[in-house]
Order: structure tokens, then sequence, then C-alpha cells
């Protein structure tokens, strides 16, 4: 089974071209969709999620039309929002049981074992009479993820799931991401390179609303072999550089700016060629490379 | 810094809804409670205009209890809500300064809790604009009323409020205790209040209030209506130590907060998450089924509506909104239950139900404004919506949850209602239980209009772009719904939301009369709100396309079916409707009732003085058919022409809601105006003087269809109730004419004259009595037949009684010519019977209303042996007292017969012994009536009611004084006097001397009547009085034209009075005179052999007032009783007289001494009320024992 996205297109009524053209085909596993913020991909999760139309195009699960037949997808989906709130005063278990019932665990026995289940494979059961409010960050996420895996999604979307974690929690995150994303579609939406390295065997990346590339982060990585080139340089002399060369990424090492430089051909000495990083691919696309 | 963290908290509050919320509903409530008598905040309005400063301080005193939980709201957050949300580490991690954050905190949140209260001045100035307003009522706004309120309650109640829950919030950090503490607070402030309401230290009572409401209730006692319209009291005298002192209190408090409040964390509730280290593990996800269907549906359904439900319930905010809609609700049950039309009432069902109606429902209506904006916007309010949008749950099961979470809601509001009356009643020893009664009009009839706005309320947040939107739309459209259509002439229940007949319920006929067209109308407005729950679950917003065309594109298929089938149903009904109530029936507009009417005037009244032949003699032949609410009733009578010029037309109006077929010998008809229903025939041959004809008619009338108003009321399935002046009336009608000051002005209709100007000797004016225009004395004879299980009562004896066609007929004749003016009754009546000295005297009442039966019967044989005794003979066979429905409450006397509403008598309930026998006094004034106005009947014009209604009431007290005793009239007087003071001061117009008073002058003739005519009995003597009143009864008794003024009363009484005392006739009768009496010291020495001295200082003024009510004073050289009273025995009210002597007194002050036998408890100057005092509370003082 896999997820067809052909053509899909969304403008916005403020006129912002959200996405253009898009086409995709996601298979099963971990998928992810690499992109700067504002780029398209929450409009596209959305989309999917069946919270948002599209303007034309299609897209399909098997043999569900995802555009039409809503119910079925919703049938089949688990999503966690990119954002989301809480209720004053409403306890981790009473939410997820709330949340399992709108996904059709009507019956009562079923639904407390599973939401305890749910609590206990994301770490949350000791906390479970807690207010929601009260979670941290982390513990917020992984009740997310709770939610979103009731009802064995086939189709599984996570939207920047990572943002604001700390390290420890993005990795016992990505760890409970990891063991789901076998056999089921999941779509993770990142602006997070390493996230996608880490976990993901297919992606794309997404840039104003266009897809730039679909494929395996090592393909896109080896496609750039040989062409990325690092040099340290003042400050001040980073404009000159800019204008000389196809800086795709400058980051403040040791206080003095550390330039990734694209280059179909060898570059003089001054310039270190580096083994590209998937960070190195996404600059270069978008900056209209490779 | 303080300053920042005061200006942080209240910019904190002023985003949120909460206080906008609570100035909404607190305005709504002025509002309600200025321009409309059914809604009630803090016990009626009474004399004074409904905006006089008095009011609007009163409201800012009262409303600072009702406040009370919302300043408890804001304060406990500002306390708390550190702690509660784990940020006070955040917080005070700061260098914050403790008193900075404090102090900060305390005022911010006292200072918004002070802007609910400006609903109050919102409220009362927005009333004063509504057009259905009376102006009259109305005085200019005063803005010092409003600074002063708010000044003197709002602002110093709400510190001293905050300071306590805000010790206790920032103490404790506990919401529930911050709450408790506040409804402690309000029970042991009711409980003080209580008891400390007997302290004769006025001065002590005034002090411990701390809220200045007793303060402000003692200090204004003595305000007269123009005072209270006029002035405000500010910061001044005993309101000012009361507020200083409670101020200081307050502060007080809040240094006690800040001392021991510290910043340090000592609930652990708000405690960070623990740093977790352990990675997750491996847990076995159990298989769980997924159902869909039906089944699937209805228990999502049931969870929902819970999970909303209670998510609704366990807001602070719905805790305190339930809080004060039970505060101003239960008190309301609990202390006018018993006080249903007039004083001393059962608490019966329906009245119960009133109080629930007036006190609860614009809480429930604010609920629906709130909370179903609230509940529409939860998911997204709370970010929760594209979680829970992406589950496969239909909208429309979402929707009802919500729906019915908010109705689970106000039903179970409606069910402590139920609970709270039935125990009301029970406490209250009245178990005649009416469940049936309070499930219907809460359960059915009223909480269907809860569905029908809480669907509309749904609906209008479903389409709107944002919550505000929602709310300001379902505001506007209640205003608007409410407020348009009378000023657009439009009366149509098919175009005005939700609207439906009202009803009036009886314990006669139940609701059977407006049933039907009840349910039809609920029928169309039900399918309307089907209708619209479908487009709101149709369009429920998921997801984040919220276009309406988006949300149009997206209608669910059956929901289309079921929209279009509901849409299609309702103009069906629609239709029907508008044949049944435009077609079938008519609808007239509020404001062409009223240009009819002018129009009336404007072309008719040029014919009143024309004249017109007068009936002599009637036959009626009347069928009543009950079940269809059916009447046909025939006339035959006889017109004599008792003028000396021939008669060429005759004039005749008639009733629109009737049919008629009218014969006249030798009559044509010349013009017939049917829109103003009004016949004018042509003589012919002209009727010479002395002439008698015949004239015929049929009145008929039988509800068809839907009604849009349920009219026709006088005929009902039990307790039929109409009186012959729905027969075709000859001559111009001034009754018909507009009589509101501003209708007549806006439609160029001069001032009019309320009565004819009061004539001395007069002939030509003094034609017709203030009843009839058309006839003088006639014989009746009736005919009149109802269903099988009924009595029709008609006037006079029953010659026969017999049942054919499976229905009963009865054939009544007066057996004296009495006045035009008599009533016909039918209803499954008990009776009771009994005879006085050959006249039959009958109580016809209700099955259940057997309360007063005795009492009345008594009253009918007391009031006759004192009227035959010292009047004259009573002229009919029989008295009769018969109940009637309460679609009006009133008693009347016709000739024999006096119908007597089912909501007066037959449910008053006297508490206590020494209570006033309404009852009694009321069949006693009836009673009377057969003397004086159907014997004796004044002339039309001013001073007629001075012989019918105040000699009524003097016979009704005399009644009264042979039951009673002497010295206990003084509980009669102080009713009547105290209703006079208050309703003198409403007088829109003039306020007339007794003699030249007016028919519409009720507290001048009744009240004032009762009072002077007590008086000059006993200055002059019962004797002397009935002896004048005889010679009237015998010089007019049942005499023909020119009929008796009150000139010829008070010249009757003049007459029987001695030289020395005419000067009480003028005073009391020709001119408007008060009294100031007062007592400034009372004190009593105990003498040797158990008896004590008692010592008076009093003071006395006399004063003469104009119609307008400047008063001049006058010496004073009257006849003024002094005296004392002892202790009143447990259950009573007035202690035995000890003491009653009479002094003639000049103005000014004055010492009086005499002993009495037993221990006085209060003495003083005019003890027994018999002077029109300007305030007679004043008159006694309590007594100091001393040696």
């Amino acid at each position: 089974m896999e997820l067809r996205i052909e053509n899909l297109s969304k403008t916005y009524s403020n006129g912002v071209k959200a996405l253009d053209n898009v086409t995709l085909s996601i298979p099963q596993g971990m998928y992810g969709l690499l992109g700067q913020n504002g780029a398209g991909k929450s409009t596209l999760m959305r989309i999917i999620a069946t919270l948002q139309d599209a303007d034309s195009g299609s897209a399909t699960i098997g043999e569900i039309d995802v555009l039409r037949d809503r119910d079925a997808v919703r049938r089949r989906l688990g999503y966690l929002p990119q954002d989301f709130g809480v209720y004053p005063r409403i306890s981790a278990i009473d939410m997820l049981d709330h949340l399992a019932l709108l996904k059709g665990v009507t019956n009562g026995g079923e639904r407390k074992r599973l939401v305890e289940a749910m609590l206990n494979k994301v770490n949350l059961f000791e906390h479970r009479k807690k207010a929601l409010a009260s979670y941290s960050g982390g513990m917020r996420q992984r009740f997310g993820i709770a939610q979103a895996l009731i009802g064995n999604p086939q189709l599984l979307i996570v939207d920047e799931p990572t943002a604001g974690l700390d390290p420890g929690e993005r990795n016992r995150f990505y760890n409970l991401l990891a063991e789901v994303g076998e056999n089921v579609i999941v779509i993770l939406s990142t602006h997070i390179v390493e996230d996608v390295l880490e976990l993901c065997s297919k992606m794309a990346i997404i840039h104003k609303g266009c897809v730039l590339y679909e494929g395996g982060p090592d393909a896109a990585v080896d496609a750039l072999e040989g062409r990325i080139y690092s040099r340290k340089i003042a400050k001040a002399e980073l404009p000159q550089f800019e204008t000389e060369y196809k800086v795709i990424s400058n980051k403040m090492v040791a206080g003095r700016p550390l330039i990734h430089v694209f280059s179909e051909s060898p570059l003089d000495a001054e310039f270190a060629p580096v083994r590209p990083s998937l960070e190195d691919v996404f600059f270069a696309k978008i900056g209209g490379l490779n | 810094m303080a300053w920042k963290i005061f200006s942080f908290e209240v910019r904190y509050w002023l985003r949120g809804m909460m206080v906008w919320v609570f100035l909404v509903i607190i305005g709504a409530m002025i509002f309600g409670a200025t321009s409309s008598d059914k809604i009630t905040v803090g016990g009626s309005l009474e004399n004074t205009y409904r905006n006089a400063p008095y009011v609007i301080q009163n409201f800012y005193a009262i409303m600072s209890l009702l406040t009370l939980l919302m300043t408890t709201a804001f304060v406990n957050s500002a306390a708390a809500r550190d702690f509660q949300y784990g940020t006070n580490q955040l917080i005070f991690s700061t260098p914050l300064r403790k008193l900075d954050f404090l102090l900060g905190r305390y005022l911010g949140a006292a200072a918004v809790s002070v802007i609910p209260m400006l609903g109050i001045s919102f409220g009362v100035i927005l009333a004063k604009y509504m057009p259905w307003v009376d102006a009259e009522r109305w005085g200019p706004i005063v803005w010092a009323a409003h600074v002063k309120g708010i000044l003197v309650f709002a602002v110093p109640n709400t510190l001293f409020i905050s300071a306590i829950v805000f010790c206790v919030a920032a103490l404790t950090r506990s919401t529930v205790t911050s709450f408790l503490s506040s409804l402690v607070l309000l029970v042991a402030y009711t409980v003080a209040d209580v008891m400390t309401q007997d302290l004769d230290n006025e001065t002590m009572g005034m002090l411990l209030d701390p809220f200045g409401i007793r303060t402000f209730s003692i200090m204004t006692k003595y305000w007269t209506v123009a005072e209270r319209n006029r002035m405000a009291l500010g910061w001044e005298g005993m309101m000012l130590w009361n507020r200083l002192i409670w101020l200081a209190a307050g502060a007080g408090v809040f240094v006690f907060t800040v001392w021991r409040f510290t910043f340090s964390d000592r609930a652990k509730k708000g405690q960070a998450m623990p740093v977790e280290t352990g990675s997750h593990q491996a847990v076995e996800i159990p298989a769980v089924r997924f159902a869909q269907g039906i089944g699937a549906l209805w228990t999502q359904l049931r969870r929902l509506v819970s999970f909303e439900f209670w998510g609704l319930v366990k807001t602070t905010s719905f805790i305190v909104l339930l809080a004060a809609a039970l505060l101003n609700a239960v008190p309301s049950i609990i202390f006018a239950a018993k006080e249903g039309y007039g004083n001393g009432s059962y608490p019966v069902t329906y009245w119960i139900l009133e109080i629930i109606q007036g006190s609860l429902y614009l809480f429930v209506i604010s609920m629906i404004t709130y909370y179903s904006g609230v509940l529409v916007w939860r998911e997204r309010d709370a970010r929760m919506d594209e979680m829970e949008d992406t589950a496969p749950n239909p909208s429309w099961v979402r929707y009802f949850a919500k729906l019915v979470a908010l109705l689970g809601v106000l039903s179970i509001l409606q069910v402590l209602m139920m609970v709270t009356g039935t125990v009301v009643q029970t406490a209250y020893g009245y178990t005649r239980y009416q469940a049936g009664l309070y499930l219907s009009e809460l359960f059915v009839y009223d909480f269907s209009m809860f569905v029908f706005f809480a669907v509309l309320a749904f609906f209008i947040h479903v389409l709107s772009p944002n919550k505000y939107v929602g709310y300001f739309g379902f505001v506007a459209f209640l205003i608007a719904n409410g407020a348009i259509w009378a000023p657009l002439n439009v009366a149509t229940r098919l175009v005005r939301y939700g609207s439906r007949p009202g009803y009036t319920y009886s314990d006669f006929y139940g609701h059977a009369p407006f049933m039907y067209s009840w349910w039809w109308f609920t029928a169309y407005w039900a399918v309307f709100a089907l209708l619209l729950a479908a487009l709101s679950s149709a369009l429920w917003p998921r997801g984040k396309e919220t276009s309406l065309k988006k949300r149009f594109a997206g209608f669910h298929p059956a929901l289309r079916k079921a929209a279009i089938a509901f849409a299609l149903l309702f103009a069906a009904i629609g239709g029907w409707l508008y044949w049944n109530t435009m077609v079938r029936n008519e609808i007239i507009g509020p404001e062409t009732v009223l240009d009819m009417r002018a129009d009336y005037e404007k072309t008719y009244k040029k014919f009143q003085d024309l004249p017109q032949p007068r009936v002599t003699q009637i036959q009626y032949d009347i069928e009543i058919y009950p079940e269809r609410r059916a009447i046909t009733l025939k006339g035959d009578q006889q017109i004599v022409n008792k003028h000396t010029a021939p008669i060429a037309e005759m004039h005749v109006l008639t009733d629109r809601a009737y049919r008629y077929d009218i014969q006249i010998d030798g009559a044509k008809v010349d013009k017939d105006d049917t829109r103003l229903q009004y016949r004018i025939y042509k003589l012919e041959p002209p009727m010479a003087p002395g002439e008698t004809r015949r004239m015929r008619y049929t009145v008929s009338r039988e509800p068809v269809g839907v009604e849009n108003s349920v009219g026709g009321m006088s005929v009902v399935q039990n307790g039929t109730f109409f009186n012959n002046g729905i027969a075709p009336q000859i001559g111009y009608q001034a009754g018909g004419e507009l009589s509101q000051r501003n209708d007549r002005r806006k439609r160029g209709l001069p001032e009019r004259d309320r009565m004819p100007a009061l004539e001395r000797n007069c002939t030509a004016h003094c034609m017709n009595t203030y009843l009839s225009n058309s006839s003088d004395w006639v014989s009746v004879e009736s005919r009149i037949s109802t269903s099988a299980d009924q009595i029709a009562i008609a006037p006079g004896t029953l010659l026969k009684e017999w049942t054919e066609g499976g229905r009963r007929h009865f054939h009544y004749k007066l057996d004296k010519d009495s006045m035009n003016f008599y009533s016909f009754l039918s209803a499954r009546y008990e009776v009771a019977r009994e005879e006085w000295n050959g006249v039959k005297t009958e109580v016809y009442y209700h099955a259940e209303h057997t309360w007063n039966v005795p009492k009345m019967m008594k009253s009918i044989q007391k009031a006759l042996d004192y009227c035959t005794k010292n009047f004259g003979p009573y002229a009919h066979k029989q008295a009769r007292i018969i109940e009637f429905p309460r679609v009006a409450s009133f008693a009347q006397a016709f000739p024999g017969t006096m119908p007597y509403s089912e909501s007066i008598g037959f449910i008053a309930k006297m508490d206590k012994p020494d209570d006033i026998d309404m009852v009694y006094y009321v069949v006693a004034h009836e009673m009377a009536h057969q003397w004086w106005a159907h014997q004796v009947i004044g002339a039309n014009m001013q001073g007629a009611t001075a012989l019918s209604e105040m000699l009524a009431q003097y016979s009704a007290l005399m009644v009264m004084e042979k039951e009673y005793g002497r010295d206990m009239m003084r509980k009669f007087l102080e009713y009547e006097m105290d209703r006079y003071l208050r309703a003198r001061g409403r007088e829109l117009l003039k306020e007339r001397p007794v003699l030249t008073v007016e028919a519409e002058q009720g507290y001048i003739h009744y009240q004032k009547g009762s009072a002077v005519m007590y008086y000059l009995k006993e200055m002059i003597g019962e004797d002397a009085v009935n002896r004048a009143l005889r010679k009237i009864v015998q010089k007019f008794a049942y005499a023909q034209a020119p009929y008796p003024t009150s000139h010829d009363l008070v010249d009757a009484l003049r007459e029987e009075t001695p030289e020395n005392l005419r000067y009480l006739v003028k005073d009391l009768f020709e001119e408007i005179t008060l009294f100031g009496n007062r007592t400034t010291l009372a004190k009593a020495r105990k003498l040797g052999d158990g008896k004590f001295e008692v010592t008076i200082d009093v003071e006395t003024k006399k004063f003469k007032a104009d119609e307008k009510g400047n008063e001049t004073e006058v010496p004073v050289n009257d006849f003024v009783e002094i005296g004392a009273f002892a202790k009143p025995g447990k259950d009573q009210r007035y202690g035995k007289a000890l003491y009653r002597e009479r002094i003639q007194m000049k103005t000014g002050k004055g010492q009086y001494k005499f002993t009495v036998s037993e221990e006085p408890e209060k003495a003083g100057i005019d003890p027994f009320r018999l002077l029109i005092d300007r305030l007679p509370e004043d008159n006694l003082k309590k007594v100091t024992i001393g040696e």
C-alpha cells in the first residue's frame, strides 16, 4: 500500500501558494518531509489528514480517494498536529479516553485497557491522572503520539514533532516512532535535517510549495559528493564570498563563520573539500543548485 | 512595581471573556428589572421613578451580594493562579517585593471586579429609552446617583470582599476554599442580618452592616417619593462611618495577608514534572474493536454528552453563574411564595412557577448565550480541534452532544427549581403538589423555548467566523427579536423566532384553551429548530476550511435531504398557520389597535351626547358549549325613548371578537363601519318620546383553528365568565378611547379628562350613572344552558333547572330591577349553600379550593347583618360568591352575584392570627356594594366612586370592627393608610380630595376612603354616620335619574356632624389633609401598685396638600389620640391596648402623662393611626422603663 499524491495544488485566499503541483509517492515506512518553515509541509499534511481541501490534484491510499472519502481516511489515520493545546483541568487518561471514543472504541472495558496500554507504551502511565496542562513539552508530544497511535493507523502523520524538545526527549520520541513505523506509512515533517537522516529511508524536500527532491537521503548525499567545500572566513568577508561563490550555508564555528560552498569544479586550497551532509543537500536544493 | 502588576492584572482580565460576560449579565438583569414588571431583582420597584437615584443606589447596594461570587472568581485567581498553574517559581524568582506583588494583584482584581457592577448603570440608562416603557414612570438621568452608587457601594464593598477572598486565596491557595469562604461570608451576612433585625439600636445596626445595605435603608427610611426621585446618598453621616469602618477592616485583612504570605512553594500541586531517564517500555497494545454504525454512534453520543457536560459544569464561570442564579431564585421563592397577588396566599404551584420564571430565566438565557459559544468553540479554543477533527466521528454526533450537554445543565436548573418549589411549599404546610403542572411548565413549555434559543445560538456560532461575532450575533438577534416587531406593528408569531401564543394556567381548565394553538406554533418552531440543527450539523466547522462556501460544498447528502425535508415541512406548517391565523382569524398589529381607538374617538366622539333610547327590560337565551368554547347569546330587549325629543338614529357599538346579528324595530342600517365596529341605524319612523321598541340580537363566538393569540378567554372548557358587556352597546362609549397620554399625543388627540367635573344640584349632567349611559334600572330574565357537568349562573333567582339533550338548562330571573351590569358564569362547581333570613347565601367554588369557603359564607352573612340593620333592606333573594379562573384577579359585585377570582380570595391564607383577613374583608366589601352601587349609584362625574367604593370600604370596616373589636382596627387602618401614602406618590396627574375622586383613583376611594370614613365615625359616632347613610339610601336607592353625587353624601354627613366638628368634613372630604405626628420620647416609671406612669413627648403638625402634592402647614386644633400598648404575645403582631385617650391638640410639642396597669411596650401619639400621617411609623416609640 502506498500513498500517491499527484499534482496537488493549494492556494490560500491571501494569495499564498502553499502547494504547487506536488506529486509524491509515499511507501510504507518512515518518510521524511523536509522543508523550511512555511514551505507547505503542514498544508500538505493537513490535506492528507482531511483537515483541508486541495484546489486540484489527487491523493490516494490504495483504493481510497483521500480528498473525497474522508471518513475512510480518518478510520486509517493517526495524526499528530504540529501544535496542539489541551483542555483545562483534564487529565491525560481522560483525554486519551475521549479521543479513543471519537476514534470508535466504544466498548468501555476495551477502551480502558487500550488507553492504559498506550500510556504505558509512551511512558506516561505514572502521570496519567495529572492534568495535561501540567505536562512538559516532551510528555505532551508523547501523549500526542499515543493518541495518534490509537486505532492501529495505517497512515501516521506527525507534523514537526520534535520542535522544542531537548535531545533526550527527542530520542525517546523517535524510538517510539521507529517502532511503529515499520508496517505503516509514517510521514514525518520536519525542518531538522538530522531527523530525516536518522529515521527515514525515503524523503522529499519541499520548498515554497514545490517538491525539489524525492528519494533516499543517502542517494541525495551521494549525488552531491565532491562538490561541497568548506572554508573558515572572517565575518567581514562574508558578503564578498557570497557574491563570488555559491555559498549554501554558513554557521559560526568558534566565533568565525564556516561557510559551505557548492562548486562543480574544484576550488583552491583555501577551501577544503568536505563529505556532503544531508544538510548540504537541503541547502543546495533550496538554493536552486544541483 | 505594584503599578505594573496592577495594570497587568487589569489588562489580563479585560482581554478575557469573564468580566464582560458578568457585566452583560448584571446589565441584563437590571435592564429587565427596570424595564419590565415581570423581572425582579431584589424586590419590586414601587412608586418611585424606575430610575430614581434611590432605586439605582439600592441596586448598587444589593448587587454587592450578588456579585460577591463574581468578585471571588477574579480575586481568587489573582491570588492563587501562580500556584495552580505551577508558574509560581517563574514569577517569584523575579526580584519582586512581596508587598508590590500582593498590592498590585489585590487592587487589580478588585478594580476588575467593580466592572460587572457598572452593568447596573448601563441597564438602567438603556432601559429608559426602550419603546415599551411607560415614560411617565421614568425621571431624568441623575448622574450623581450612579457615581454615588459606585463610590458608596460598589467600590468599598468590592474592596472589602476582595480583601477577605484574597486573604483566603493567597494563604490557602485553594480555589474551593476561596469560594467556600465567600459563601460562608454570604450566609453569615444573611444570618447576621436577620439576627440584628430586631436591634433597637439603629446606630449599631447601621454600623455593623459590612455592605452598608442596612445603613442605606435606615438612612433613607423617611425619604418621601420626591426625595427618592431626586436625592442620592453620599459619604455622609452614618454612611461615612460605616464605610470607613469596613474599609479599614478590609485594609486590616490585607495587612494580615501581607504578613502571612510567603512566596515559597507550599502547595505541591503545581510542582514540575520529574525528569525522566528511562526509555519507553515494550508494551503489548491490546486489540480493540473499532465500532461503526448506529450502536457505536449512540455510545459516542452518550459519552460525549457526559464529557461536554462535565467540562462545562466544572468551570469557575459556571459555578459562579449557577450560584448567582440560585441566589436570585431561591430566596425569591422562599420569600415570595406566600405573597402571591397581594398578601398572604397559599404557595400554589402556578405562583411558584411565576416566581421561578421571573427570577431564574434571565440566567438561563445568559447561560444559553454564553455556553453556546463556549461549547461550539471549545476544541478550537483549546487547540484540540486538529486532533479531534481527524477522528472518524461524524460532526452531528458532536453537535448533538454539545447541545444536549447544555440542555442537560439547564434541565438540572429546572429540577433544582422544582425541588426548591416543592420543599418551600411543604415547609409552608402546603401539600397540594402538582407535579404535572411543574413538569409541563418547567420541562415542556419553558424548556422548549430554551431548546429553540440554544439551537439558534449554536447555529449562529457555527456560521460565525469567530466567537465574538457569534456572541454579538446572538445577542443582537435576541434584542431584535424581542424589540422590533411591536414598533414595526407586526404581531404575527410566524416571524418572531420561537414565539408561541401565551397561556395562563388555571386550576379550572389547566392549559386547555391554549394548547391547540400553542402546540401548532411549537411544532412550527420545532421544525425550524430541526432545520437549524441539520444545517448546524452539516456546516459544523471541521478542519481548517472555514469558508461557508467550502462548507456548503461539503454538505452531507443525508443531512441535505433532512434539511430539505425540514424546510418543506416548516413552509407547510407556516402556510397552514398563515391560513389559520390570518384568513380564518385575524391579527391586528399593536399600533393598528391604537390607531383604531384613536379613529373611533375622532370619528364618533361627536355623538357622545346624542340622545339614545335606553334599555329597560331584557330576556336572554344563552347557550354555552364549554368543550368547544363556543357561545351564543340571544338578547331580546325593550328600548325606550326617555327623552323629550324623537330619536331618529341609533348608534350601536359591537366587539370585533364576536359575530352579531341585530334587529331593531323600524331600524335600517345607515352606516356600518366594520373597521371600528360602529353602526348607525336610521329609525323610521323616529322613536317618539316615551315610545318603546324591541331590539333583538344574537352574539356568538366559536374559536376556529389556530389563533395567533388565544382570545375569547371568557368562554373556556371550565370556568366561563363574561358579563353583559358583550351585547351590542347603545351609543358612543367613552371607555373605548385611548387613555395613555403618549399614545394620544402621538395621534393628535387632546388631553383627556378622566371624568366630568363634579357639579352641585345637577340635572342634565346627572342623567347617567358612571356604569352605563344607555340604561337605568332594568329587569332581566335569563335562560342559560351549558354542558351536563357544569352549573351555569345568571343574575337572580333560579326558577327552574332541567336537563335536555344532554345539557343542563337554567332559568333565572332578577327579583328587583337593577343596574344593567351583571355576569354569566359556567363551571363544574361545588356549592356551599346556607340561608340567612330567607336569603340564600351561596359560594360556588372549584372543588380543590375549599380553604376559604366557610369564611366567605360567614362574611356574606355578617355583611348582610350589618348592612340590613344600618342601611336598609337587601333587594335580592340570594347572595352568591362565585369563583372564576385567574384570567383576571379581582372580585366584583354584580346584583346578587359576586364573582371572585381563583387567584386571590380562594387561595388566600392568613399566616398569623393578627394578619388582615383579606377574604373576610373583601367579601364584606363586595356585599356592601349591594347597597353602595347596586342601590345607590353615583352620576357619571367626579366623586361617583365615593358613593360606591368608599362606602363599601366603610361598611366592610364596620363589619370587621364587629368581628375583631375597635382596638384591632389599627391593622386595617395601617394597611389602608400605607397603601394610600405610597400610591399618592405615584399619581401622575392630580390627587383629588375624596369629594371629587375620579374612577381611576382607587387609592383615594378605597384606601383614603377607609381612613377618612373611619376617623369620622370615631369622631361623630357610628350611629351618626349610619343615620346619614340611611338617609342617602332612602332618598336614592333604585331612584331614577338624576343620579346622586358626592355632594349629596358629604352634605348628609355634614348634617349629622356637630357644629364644632364640622371642620372635619372639610378636612376629610373636601381637601387633602395630612398630619405629621410623632413621638419623641416615651418613658415609664413603675409605681408601687404594679402600675406604670407613662410620660410621652409628642409633636403634631398639620398640612394641606394641593393636587400636585405641595404641602402648606396649617395650625393644628384637632382631636388626636394618645395611648400605650402592652408587649404582643407570642405569634401576635399587636399588643393589648392599655390606654387610649382623645385630646384636643395644638401645633407643636406637648407632654402627656398617664397611668397604665401593665408594663407598656410602646406608647405615643395617634397610636391607632386614625389620622392620615405622612410618616405613621414614628407615631409610637418603645417605652424605656425607669425608676
